[in-house]
């Protein structure tokens, strides 16, 4: 095994505290594919990171090598400041909760839960308490003597979790744990495992390709885009100050015109000028993004005035309940659909086919060079 | 708004019934019915069988020119069936069944493993289509090859002379040992393939959450690839033991004088001698023998795995 020398620009041992997670410029390969390309990572001890991206963008190929199931071809790998490379998944201070949670149907809930402890020839008297303990923190010890194929999704997972947590690891690795849940259950495991992580206190690196779960529970989101990671923020920035276009949409909804900045600074579209907080230098192109709660609709009283800026016309082509949400689809012509969200209180009452007036404040415009 | 108390429509009304199951589908059957071809072919081709032999191992041969008679019936047939000659071909017949299934299963275990774990997923067609390749030639033909190979003058034997790993010719053949090695070559496949299904059935995550919790290569191998792939070891075990102990074609060609099998008394009381009564008693001997040597194995691998599975049990309660 040549990995397990280590290079001679990752030192084997650092002083970091425990439960610290460091990625240095680590790559990939999957034949000619980079699946990890370079990437550079820091993840503070009690931190709850997320992983977010579309599927094949590299993140859970990060976290298998985390886990040790997938090894760098580049780069360096450091836990609680000791480096990994080369280290067996059994040898790593970390532990996985899978994605189709990888219960052993051969054993008793209790004996899934106790199969660390016994890996580490733990007393069984002990084995026993520390997993009620574990079953009591995730509230299954009714379920401890049944086999893991009795139970219904939600449970499995919660065993799964019970599983993870019981060597007491530094690091929780969880590669998409809750897509395997209906929603209503998924909302629930978000709260509870967010407040499981405080109380434990552990390092959690989670997975997920959904950005509400990811922005819902995590201290900082890593968005991660063909290998690479695009930005590393905490939910509120990667919300409202996205990095790149492509964060700006894969973060919630976004409403796109493309344009030519004028004298002015401003962007010349397809529909209309769009004015950001910023001036666009003039005549370079930019994307502008607006996101559609922050558009206002309303039946407009006469046609498009020339000039207008951040305003455009069209026809209501469809009104959908979101819940406590109106979405609004603005037709603008070219094909070209504006979105627009309205709390439902005060939300106007307008009916498909109505001309309408979309708006929106110059502050709430994200300009991007393209 | 005003609020109204509205009564819960009872969910069930206790006068509604399921729908008629007759006039769900267009046609209707009994389901025990549906399993009358399953039910008629078990009927004909094994209880029947069975029981006629059961029935001829109770009469006698009524003399020279017949074959069966059952006006008497005795226990004799199988008194005169344990003759010395009797288990002295049962004690070989049952260690080549053993040490037959027992190399079978050492040889399958590691070839089946790799197959369905570690080779490429695109290469396994071929790789099982190797492991069926000698299938497509016929048994007695295969076993003859067997016989040109180890025979002194075989070029196995010269090529072990001229290597200098033995003076004297290759004296295997026409031994138990010959026909052991046919029995291993020639039932091989039907323990490697059932084995390949059971691992390639224990998930990839299953294995990885087992290395993920701390159980090295080792004890990730004993507590979750065999529990779980141990339907698929049993099942190869019976599919090479139970037709090993009847087989007489391997033990023919190449065990000779020294390798007889049980299989082959049976078949010269049909064929040679004519007496179906003593053939059947014979039959139905080895039948029992078989089902014991099974029960027998299944009780030793219970008590032997007995400690482990009490290491490993841990049982909460339901109590507070």
């Amino acid at each position: 095994m040549t990995s397990t020398a280590p290079s001679p620009t990752v030192p084997d041992r650092v002083d970091e505290p425990l439960g610290t997670v460091v990625l240095d410029g680590v790559s990939k390969w999957f034949g000619d594919q980079l699946a990890v390309d370079s990437l550079d990572l820091r993840v503070e001890p009690g931190e709850f990171l997320s992983l977010l991206g579309p599927s094949g963008c590299g993140k859970t190929t990060t976290l298998r090598m985390l886990a040790g199931f997938e090894h760098p071809d580049e780069g360096g790998i450091r836990i609680s400041g000791n480096s990994v490379l080369g280290l067996p998944p059994y040898r790593r201070d970390v532990n996985t909760v899978f994605q189709a949670f990888a219960l052993f149907p051969h054993l008793s809930v209790a004996e899934n839960v106790g199969y660390g402890l016994v890996q580490k020839r733990v007393a069984k008297s002990e084995i026993r308490d520390r997993v009620v303990e574990a079953l009591d923190l995730v509230q299954m010890r009714r379920f401890a003597d049944r086999k893991p194929t009795m139970l219904s999704g939600g449970q499995q997972q919660r065993v799964a979790l019970a599983r993870a947590i019981i060597n007491r690891p530094s690091v929780l690795l969880l590669d998409e744990p809750l897509g395997a849940l209906d929603r209503q259950l998924r909302e629930e495991m978000q709260v509870e495992l967010k407040l499981l992580q405080s109380r434990l206190g552990m390092t959690f690196v989670f997975v997920t390709h959904d950005q509400e779960e990811a922005l819902s529970m995590s201290d900082r989101v890593a968005v991660m885009r063909e290998g690479r990671l695009e930005q590393l923020a905490d939910a509120h920035t990667v919300y409202g100050e996205p990095a790149s276009a492509y964060v700006a949409g894969f973060i919630g909804r976004q409403n796109f015109f493309e344009g030519t900045a004028d004298a002015v600074g401003a962007l010349v579209t397809a529909h209309g000028t769009v004015r950001g907080r910023e001036a666009v230098p003039t005549g370079t192109t930019a994307k502008a993004a607006i996101r559609p709660e922050d558009v206002t609709v309303e039946a407009a009283a006469s046609g498009p005035s020339g000039g207008e800026e951040n305003a455009v016309h069209g026809r209501l082509a469809g009104v959908s309940h979101l819940g406590d949400t109106l979405q609004y689809l603005v037709e603008l012509g070219d094909g070209f659909t504006l979105l627009c969200r309205r709390p439902r209180p005060g939300a106007p009452a307008l009916e498909p086919g109505d001309a309408v007036r979309a708006s929106w404040h110059a502050s709430s415009v994200l300009l991007f060079h393209t | 708004m005003t609020s109204q108390i509205t009564t819960p429509r009872p969910r069930q009304d206790a006068s509604r019934t399921p729908p008629s199951r007759k006039r769900q589908g267009k046609w209707w059957l009994p389901k025990p019915l549906l399993a009358l071809p399953a039910w008629a072919w078990l009927l004909i081709f094994f209880v029947a069988p069975v029981g006629q032999v059961l029935w001829f191992s109770f009469g006698y041969k009524p003399g020279i020119f017949g074959t069966h008679a059952n006006d008497v019936l005795s226990f004799d047939r199988y008194a005169e069936a344990l003759s010395p000659t009797f288990f002295l071909t049962f004690q070989n017949t049952l260690w080549v069944g053993i040490a037959g299934t027992l190399i079978c299963l050492i040889i399958a275990f590691p070839v089946a493993y790799w197959m369905a774990l570690k080779a490429p997923l695109s290469r396994r067609g071929l790789l099982i289509a190797l492991v069926m390749v000698p299938y497509w030639a016929n048994f007695l033909v295969r076993t003859i090859g067997w016989q040109v190979i180890l025979a002194p003058e075989g070029w196995l034997s010269h090529l072990l002379q001229g290597l200098g790993l033995t003076n004297e010719p290759l004296e295997i053949l026409y031994t138990r040992t010959a026909v052991l090695i046919g029995v291993v070559y020639n039932y091989l496949p039907l323990m490697i393939l059932p084995l390949f299904v059971a691992f390639d059935r224990v998930e990839l995550p299953l294995r990885e959450a087992s290395k993920d919790l701390g159980a090295n290569r080792w004890s990730t191998l004993t507590q979750v690839t065999i529990p779980l792939a141990k339907p698929g070891i049993i099942v190869g075990c019976l599919l090479v033991f139970i037709p090993l102990m009847g087989d007489y074609i391997t033990a023919t060609v190449l065990g000779g004088a020294r390798g007889n099998m049980i299989g082959q008394l049976v078949a010269s009381q049909f064929q040679t001698a004519q007496n179906w009564a003593l053939g059947s008693a014979m039959a139905v001997l080895l039948m029992l023998i078989i089902l014991l040597t099974v029960a027998v194995a299944a009780l030793i691998v219970w008590v032997a795995s007995r400690p482990f599975a009490w290491r490993r049990r841990l049982v909460i309660g339901e109590d507070s």
